[in-house]
């Protein structure tokens, strides 16, 4: 690759001054703060937030588990309503990396070992959503559809990493 | 441990500021950093970016390489060379 190649580079990322996304993420999250500028602080504290960040994902999923398989159908949009906020949050997070050109959900590099066991608490969530809702009406049907496509998004993250992991190694 | 430690990687940052005759403080104040990061740096627990390290091995008369370089494990025990240094 030249060097000239590199201006027709599609997934040049972003840069807070010309995307909405990243000025409106940088208000929320006070990027340009002074605690910013000390770089040993600002990796330390990025780090800090990984580490919060995956504890707010298992321990979200796992409180919506048990609250669909103890509470019933009672508690179910209040379990919904939790498992929707931690992925909504999770969300920004990844949405905030692609916009930086860091793609953290790319399913070669997300689909580890380590991933199993917050995929089985996942399907423990789906079957406990499925197990919970009505049979029918609208709340029925939106549960089950959406306990359905989540498992189908799960399968196809599992497909597609297992494809990327082969043509990684075989690249 | 997080990502950001050089654990494993000396560097002779410690030993050239004491020849410098610098305090971590003033060192830490002079590169615009919080002591904390000067003793951390010094202790392998975290790589600088390449700014800092610029930064710092311009204040202590050094070359980068000679700081944070992988040959030469023993520490500097020569004059800082010809370097402009900021107070």
């Amino acid at each position: 690759m030249s060097v000239h190649d590199d201006q027709h580079d599609d997934d040049t990322p972003g840069t807070p001054q010309d995307d909405w996304f990243l000025r409106a993420a940088a208000r929320v999250g006070d990027l340009t703060s002074p605690f910013y500028a000390e770089e040993r602080q600002r990796d330390v504290w990025n780090e800090a937030s990984a580490v919060g960040l995956q504890l707010m994902l298992w321990l979200g999923l796992a409180t919506s588990t048990a609250m669909v398989w103890i509470g019933g159908r009672e508690s179910l949009p209040y379990a919904i309503s939790l498992f929707a906020l931690v992925g909504a949050v999770s969300g920004v997070s990844l949405a905030y990396a692609r916009r930086l050109g860091v793609a953290v959900e790319a399913p070669a590099r997300t689909l580890t070992a380590r991933l199993l066991p917050y995929l089985l608490l996942l399907a423990a969530f789906l079957a406990g959503v499925v197990r919970a809702a009505p049979d029918d009406g609208f709340p029925g049907g939106f549960a089950h559809g959406a306990a359905g496509g989540a498992a189908l998004a799960v399968v196809a993250l599992v497909v597609g990493g297992a494809r990327a992991r082969r043509r990684d190694a075989a690249a | 441990m997080g990502r950001t430690s050089a654990a494993g990687r000396a560097n002779r940052v410690r030993a050239a500021r004491a020849a410098s005759g610098l305090t971590q403080a003033e060192l830490a104040s002079a590169v615009d950093v919080t002591r904390q990061t000067v003793v951390a740096v010094e202790a392998g627990n975290y790589a600088p970016s390449v700014y800092l390290a610029l930064a710092v091995a311009a204040r202590l008369g050094r070359s980068v390489e000679e700081l944070f370089g992988d040959d030469d494990p023993a520490a500097p025990t020569g004059r800082p060379h010809d370097t402009e240094v900021r107070s």
